[in-house]
């Protein structure tokens, strides 16, 4: 979801001087509330330090990576699910 | 600036090849580079605007005299898949001179390695990802893939295993 929202306000960046404009008197806070980032990423988004916008797009991406990955390894199962004694699976499995 | 991984650069140019798309409203391949670089979106007006033809040296060249506007010098004779793709790398030169790609920061962050930017900019551009998803959907294969996005057979192939 803030993957999307941030691909979309880099790709608008190119042909919208508004969210450089932003950016650059330290507004793109909101700007980012008419798009679709969750609160927690938006929050970190908007205490970013940054040189430039180009500067600004990568460190945000490095945070938005981060915490879609973190958010797709909890949901991951273990390798060990099934296998650990008296695992239901491998419970069914012996009988 | 900040050090950036090619896998960040590549995400950054994807995105801003993404939005010229968009802004085209491109809904069929081939994408209209030559198009955008004689009609660009208003904010580049006083940037770039204007494709010349020459007859010999490099396939195509960005310039830009001081305080004047930018022009492609493209070959004439190239064939119109390598002029559209020297047309599309030249593009990003354009866009990071120009006064809107300077407030970007875009120089920081792409003229490091301009050439291999430039190249997969071109790529993504004239080849975007969801033309290209629409393309497959559809049953387009992989042989009739550079003639449909009227892009060069190397770097259809090159793009093709890329996005697969």
């Amino acid at each position: 979801m803030s993957m999307k929202a941030l691909n979309q306000l880099v790709a608008r960046s190119i042909v919208d001087p508004s969210i450089v404009n932003a950016f650059s008197h330290g507004d793109i806070g909101m700007v980012m509330t008419e798009m679709d980032f969750s609160a927690d990423v938006r929050s970190s988004l908007e205490q970013l330090k940054a040189n430039s916008w180009a500067e600004f797009a990568t460190l945000a991406y490095r945070i938005v990576k981060a915490k879609e990955e973190s958010v797709r390894h909890v949901h991951l199962p273990s390798p060990l699910e099934g296998l650990l004694p008296g695992d239901a699976r491998a419970d069914e499995q012996v009988a | 600036m900040i050090p950036v991984t090619k896998e960040e650069r590549q995400w950054f140019l994807r995105q801003l090849a993404l939005g010229l798309v968009e802004y085209l409203g491109v809904a069929e391949p081939p994408v209209p580079v030559e198009e955008l670089l004689r009609n660009p979106p208003a904010l580049y007006d006083e940037d770039f605007g204007v494709v010349d033809m020459f007859s010999n040296l490099w396939d195509a060249t960005f310039a830009r005299p001081p305080t004047q506007r930018g022009s492609i010098f493209v070959r004439m004779d190239l064939d119109p898949e390598q002029r559209r793709f020297a047309l599309a790398r030249e593009l990003l030169s354009a866009l990071i001179t120009s006064k809107h790609g300077r407030r970007m920061g875009l120089s920081d962050l792409l003229l490091p390695n301009l050439r291999e930017s430039a190249e997969y900019f071109a790529s993504q551009f004239l080849a975007p990802e969801p033309l290209l998803q629409a393309y497959r959907a559809r049953g387009g294969d992989r042989e009739t893939f550079p003639h449909t996005f009227k892009i060069p057979m190397q770097v259809a192939d090159h793009r093709w295993i890329e996005a697969a």
